[in-house]
């Protein structure tokens, strides 16, 4: 039931999108959201009460440049602040940025080289010196900087000319046109020069154990294994903040978690967020809203395309037909997963809703093996042309979800003649150079294809981005499709979303057909928080929840 | 004693520096690294992948990253985490507060409670007391630690809600009662091994110490039975009791660890395991180097303190 | 003294005497039956039960012990938990058996040589033995089972490897003792090599403690393959070991708790059996040691 009505709002948010994406020019562009007016729900006298924010893993890069994971992002949504921020819809509003820059604004040229961008002349940093273009310079500098331990530099590693007008516009010069960037400045956060530049090594600077930013929340002190307490920045430039006190709690234990959400010491679950056994009972819960939402990334079995078992489309076809997925998904994991048939999120105005549906079959699958010539051999296991119908499935080892449905998917594959070993490895294993490298035969994996929810997949869908052939990418199915690779080229220069909308319609249609990885469900997350939390909404184009802590208040 | 204790140090010197090199070699001689961290990551390409490695200083030969490590902690440097570039000093120091904390209070019940076992078992030798604390002794060292860790958080938390299931304090509330609060399970949990370990120690050497001649003497001269036990037979069974909490730092460490995962417990085997997740190697090393010098200390100073204690013992 | 005689040949009299001594120790007595039966238990078991330990059955999971038709009960995918159980123990008590043989070889081989060679080869080996000794052993289980690819055969390894320190710390000291009694310079006298004197004249005389310490170390490997598997670096599905049955079993403790007790009630009772068969052969080969 939740799961209908969770269809149906993601079904009038593509509306929505729709509507939106037709008046913007490039990316998706909405109304200044920070600007106050329009949105401002009546605000409190002053920033009061405390939010407990619980997290499964502990934050400790704070430094927002520099090489991270997700849960870190939680506290840099609240510490700092970008040039533009996605919302829940993929709309982008200006945050440092006066204005979402557009070739309808004048802010990207025609050609998508040039880029103007005009800043916002309010914001200071939380020790009082002023924010200008200057800071920006630096942060798209130092991204780039060969010393430094940058997080991602796709596209930033395009911009060059990078020129101050004002303390209030900036400008640069694109080495090509490459459409996603300005999804990927909504992840890029602001640095202060004045801080960083005197450190002699930005990479150990006493700034990154205590940051200074432009955003909503402050630093105030972390107790190393514990929490960390952030509190409201009452001179914070835009909407908000209306709590007076931020805290990230470490809970390593996923159970432990959740009695603490229970017990009420812990007003919100973020990141790994509420186990799927625990679903059914939570939503129970008295003064508590639990919810399921649609995250980014694509639970699937990676095909290793490399290996001979795989080379063929009807082996991977039977494959696919002999995956139960209601089952996984309503029993494994208790109903929590969407089914889908693609890598684009449901939520994406670039999801295509018309692709073949998947039936679960396995005299289905028997007739395709038999067909394609998979004969039983003596011990049961088909086999073709000496190539045994046999491979080790490969995740992280002690992740207990996964580790059923491998057993589970043993079971059924040996069913159709078909032999799936499993082999999981510790994480840092794992997702190593066996995974960068294609050293696999089968992954469990959720995959998040887009990179700050722009359609564009070439990182993992182009020829040109398997590591294991020399490639610059992390397209370690090593898949490859000419067709593809022509149409991703096209969309990631493309600044017009209709346009694009068509090109990843194709590309999703192709990649169904070709099956290079096989889609278990759409990864959907149970999120709770205590009733009376307002201003809260979750956002599958963040990796965190507490993307928005600005607005969040206590109603009375 | 000058000579003994230069002759202990050095080999300590000796020994730290072949923990060091099995710690380094055993950590970086295998697949996977800190960077898988990154795998999933949709926007770090292997390039930037091999980028980080390069200026983490990952793609040098292994004897040269050795080299570097080891020459930088000689002259004080334990290096920067990988994962943060926060100082391994500096972020072991903001657990040890909590490992400690655990690690004394079980400690503390496992001398009061297991003191008490082993002296009245010793003192009523044979007796039906004295079995049951052989045998449950016995028993106690064969439970897995977390899981009676696990019973415990069943029927303390979960069943009768009396204790909580984990974490050190509360948000907001750092009464000390808040703490104490807190620390019982976890402590209790920890202390089950080493009071049957203290008891069977203290049970011999309680038994080696009546059997001493002096106790036999002071029996001659009259004095009563409880003033023999005070001061003559447990003051020289404590002599034994002092190598002992030196060599039981390890397994105190190794317990704190495990007990530290099942109750969410923000301490060093927290950290350690959170580190080796992550593959950070200064850190994990550092906790290695950190807890192998912690043991060589206990048992230096176990040593010392025995000598001067025990005029018999003749440092060689 | 009677040292020569008594030590150079074991009689069958004196060995007669320690087999009684084993008999009279209730406890000893009581974990070998428990050893015995819980082998069988596991060899046989399997066989007689009519569920298979991987059979799946998603309709029949988390069904609690003593209802319908699984005794034990059912874990999350629906699997017999009686029939994971026995196979679970098997990979255990393997695990355990194969990480003493390999420990106790390896520990003897280096207690012989440093006891016998003595000097700077000695010293080497026992400053080796110490370097192992302070490391937590946990810290460097799991930093090798971290790193490996986990199979039974790998944690055995890594288990034996983590372990031996003990048995060559004994031997080293009984061997270092009997080096210079007159069974042995009369052995030299005779021109035996230093090979022969060392494995077939000093040796067996350092059997009584060597017998003991692999017997506790049967029940340490049993609790390390616990340890490493609860923590997720261990033994991987679907070969189930009572390590791994409760990695896992902690999200399920409030729903379903008989997942979490059953299998820590096994390794209990195996590891005290184990314990108290140490302790039994302690007091009948009249073995004079501090440790418990």
């Amino acid at each position: 039931m939740t799961r209908n009505s969770s269809t149906t709002s993601n079904y009038s948010r593509r509306e929505a999108l729709r509507l939106m994406a037709i008046g913007g020019a490039a990316g998706l562009i909405a109304p200044n959201l920070l600007g106050k007016p329009a949105f401002a729900k009546t605000p409190p006298a002053g920033p009061a009460g405390r939010v407990v924010v619980g997290l499964s893993q502990e934050p400790t890069v704070f430094n927002p440049l520099m090489a991270h994971i997700e849960v870190d992002d939680a506290v840099h949504f609240s510490v700092f602040d970008a040039l533009v921020r996605m919302d829940p819809q993929g709309g982008l509003h200006p945050n440092l940025a006066a204005e979402v820059p557009s070739q309808k604004n004048g802010g990207i040229s025609e050609d998508g080289l040039n880029w103007r961008i005009r800043l916002r002349d309010n914001a200071r940093w939380h020790d009082g010196e002023p924010f200008t273009a200057e800071d920006v310079k630096f942060t798209l500098e130092l991204i780039t900087n060969p010393k430094f331990r940058a997080w991602r530099t796709s596209g930033h590693s395009l911009v060059q000319d990078i020129t101050v007008v004002s303390p209030t516009e900036i400008t640069w010069r694109m080495k090509e046109a490459f459409a996603p960037y300005l999804s990927f400045l909504a992840e890029t956060f602001i640095v202060p020069k004045h801080i960083l530049e005197k450190e002699a090594d930005p990479n150990t600077a006493a700034f990154n154990q205590a940051p200074v930013g432009t955003g909503a929340f402050k630093w105030s002190q972390r107790v190393a294994g514990d929490h960390i307490e952030l509190v409201a920045n009452p001179e914070y430039a835009g909407e908000g903040p209306y709590i007076e006190q931020l805290i990230f709690k470490y809970i390593p234990d996923m159970t432990v978690l959740y009695t603490q959400f229970k017990s009420g010491d812990v007003d919100l679950v973020d990141q790994s967020f509420i186990t799927a056994d625990h679903y059914t009972e939570a939503r129970e819960l008295p003064d508590r809203v639990v919810t399921l939402e649609t995250g980014a990334s694509l639970e699937s079995i990676y095909l290793n395309l490399g290996r001979p078992q795989f080379k063929e489309l009807a082996v991977r076809q039977a494959l696919y037909a002999a995956l139960d997925r209601k089952a996984i998904v309503d029993t494994i994991y208790y109903g929590v997963g969407t089914l889908t048939e693609t890598f684009m999120p449901k939520e994406s105005y670039y999801y295509d809703p018309n692709l073949p549906v998947q039936e679960f079959n396995l005299d289905r699958a028997r007739q395709i093996l038999d067909e394609a010539g998979w004969a039983p051999g003596p011990d049961g296991i088909r086999a073709k042309d000496g190539v045994r119908l046999s491979f080790s499935n490969s995740t992280t080892s002690g992740n207990n979800l996964r580790e059923q449905t491998q057993q589970f998917l043993q079971q059924t594959f040996a069913e159709i003649g078909v032999e799936m070993t499993i082999s999981n490895l510790p994480a840092a294993v794992m997702w190593g150079e066996f995974w960068l490298k294609s050293q696999f035969d089968t992954a469990m994996v959720g995959v998040t294809y887009l990179i700050a929810a722009d359609p564009d997949a070439t990182n993992r869908l182009h020829t040109k981005a398997i590591a294991a052939q020399g490639g610059h990418g992390s397209n370690t199915g090593q898949y490859s499709n000419p067709e593809v690779d022509a149409l991703l080229e096209k969309g990631a220069r493309s600044f017009d979303p209709e346009e694009r909308r068509g090109i990843y319609n194709r590309v999703q249609e192709v990649v169904r057909h070709d099956l290079p990885f096989l889609p278990l469900f759409a990864y959907t997350i149970v999120l709770g928080r205590k009733k009376g939390l307002d201003g809260f909404e979750p956002n599958a184009n963040t990796r965190t929840a507490s993307w928005d802590a600005a607005a969040w208040q206590w109603k009375a | 004693m000058r000579g003994f204790l230069l002759n202990r140090l050095s080999q300590s010197l000796v020994l730290l520096v072949i923990v060091s090199i099995i710690g380094f070699g055993i950590l970086n001689l295998l697949p996977g690294g800190p960077l898988a961290q990154f795998g999933l990551d949709p926007g770090m390409t292997q390039q930037d992948i091999e980028r980080l490695k390069g200026l983490l200083g990952l793609d040098r030969p292994i004897w040269i990253q050795y080299l570097d490590w080891a020459w930088r902690l000689v002259r004080g440097d334990w290096g920067h985490s990988f994962r943060d570039g926060a100082p391994v000093l500096e972020i072991i120091g903001s657990h040890l507060f909590a490992t400690l904390l655990l690690m004394g209070s079980s400690t503390a019940i496992a001398i009061s409670i297991g003191a008490w076992i082993g002296i009245r078992g010793a003192t009523r030798r044979y007796s039906l007391f004295d079995y049951l604390a052989t045998v449950g002794a016995m028993v106690a060292l064969s439970v897995p630690t977390f899981w009676f860790g696990l019973v415990g958080i069943y029927i303390f938390s979960l069943k009768l809600g009396w204790l909580p299931a984990g974490n050190m304090s509360e948000i907001g509330d750092s009464s000390i009662l808040g703490y104490l609060h807190h620390l019982i399970l976890p402590s209790v949990v920890l202390s089950l091994v080493h009071v049957a370990i203290w008891s069977r120690y203290m049970r011999t050497a309680t038994l080696d110490a009546i059997s001493q001649d002096f106790v036999k003497t002071a029996r001659a001269k009259g004095l009563s039975e409880r003033r023999i036990l005070m001061k003559h037979v447990v003051g020289n069974a404590l002599l034994p009791m002092i190598t002992l909490a030196g060599m039981q730092l390890p397994s105190i460490l190794t317990g704190a660890l495990v007990t530290e995962t099942v109750f969410t417990w923000p301490g060093m085997g927290r950290l350690f395991l959170d580190s080796l997740g992550y593959s950070d190697y200064p850190v994990v090393m550092g906790l290695l180097m950190f807890s192998a010098i912690l043991v060589l200390l206990g048992n230096l100073i176990a040593d010392i303190v025995v000598a001067i204690v025990d005029p018999r013992i003749r440092l060689a | 003294m009677t040292a020569l005689t008594a030590n150079a040949a074991p009689s069958r009299w004196r060995n007669n005497r320690a087999a009684l001594r084993f008999m009279r120790h209730r406890l000893a007595l009581l974990g070998l039956a428990m050893i015995i039966f819980l082998s069988l238990a596991c060899v046989l078991g399997p066989h007689l039960l009519p569920y298979d330990s991987l059979y799946i059955d998603l309709r029949a999971r988390f069904a609690p012990p003593l209802t319908g038709y699984h005794f034990l009960g059912t874990d999350p995918l629906g699997r017999d938990l009686a029939a994971r159980l026995l196979m679970a123990g098997r990979i255990s008590l393997l695990v355990g058996f194969f990480a003493m043989v390999l420990s106790t070889l390896i520990g003897t081989l280096v207690g012989v040589i440093a006891g016998y060679r003595g000097g700077w080869v000695g010293a080497a080996l026992m400053r080796t033995v110490d370097g192992f000794l302070s490391f937590p052993s946990i810290f460097l289980l799991l930093a090798l089972a971290a790193a490996l690819k986990p199979s039974p055969v790998m944690i055995t390894i890594i288990i034996a490897l983590t372990s031996w320190m003990e048995v060559a710390r004994i031997v080293e000291a009984e061997v270092r003792s009997l080096r210079e009694r007159e069974f042995v310079l009369a052995g030299r006298m005779l021109g035996l090599s230093g090979t022969h004197i060392m494995f077939r004249e000093i040796l067996p005389n350092a059997m009584g403690p060597i017998i003991v310490a692999s017997t506790l170390t049967v029940a340490r490997a049993i609790l390390m393959e616990a340890y490493i598997s609860f923590l997720g670096y261990g033994i991987q599905p679907p070969l189930p070991s009572w390590g791994n049955m409760l990695n896992g079993a902690q999200q399920y403790l409030g729903s379903a708790p008989w997942l979490a007790i059953i299998p820590g009630a096994a390794i209990t009772i195996a590891v005290t059996s184990f314990n108290f068969i140490g302790d039994g052969l302690r007091d009948a080969l009249d073995v004079r040691d501090d440790h418990i």
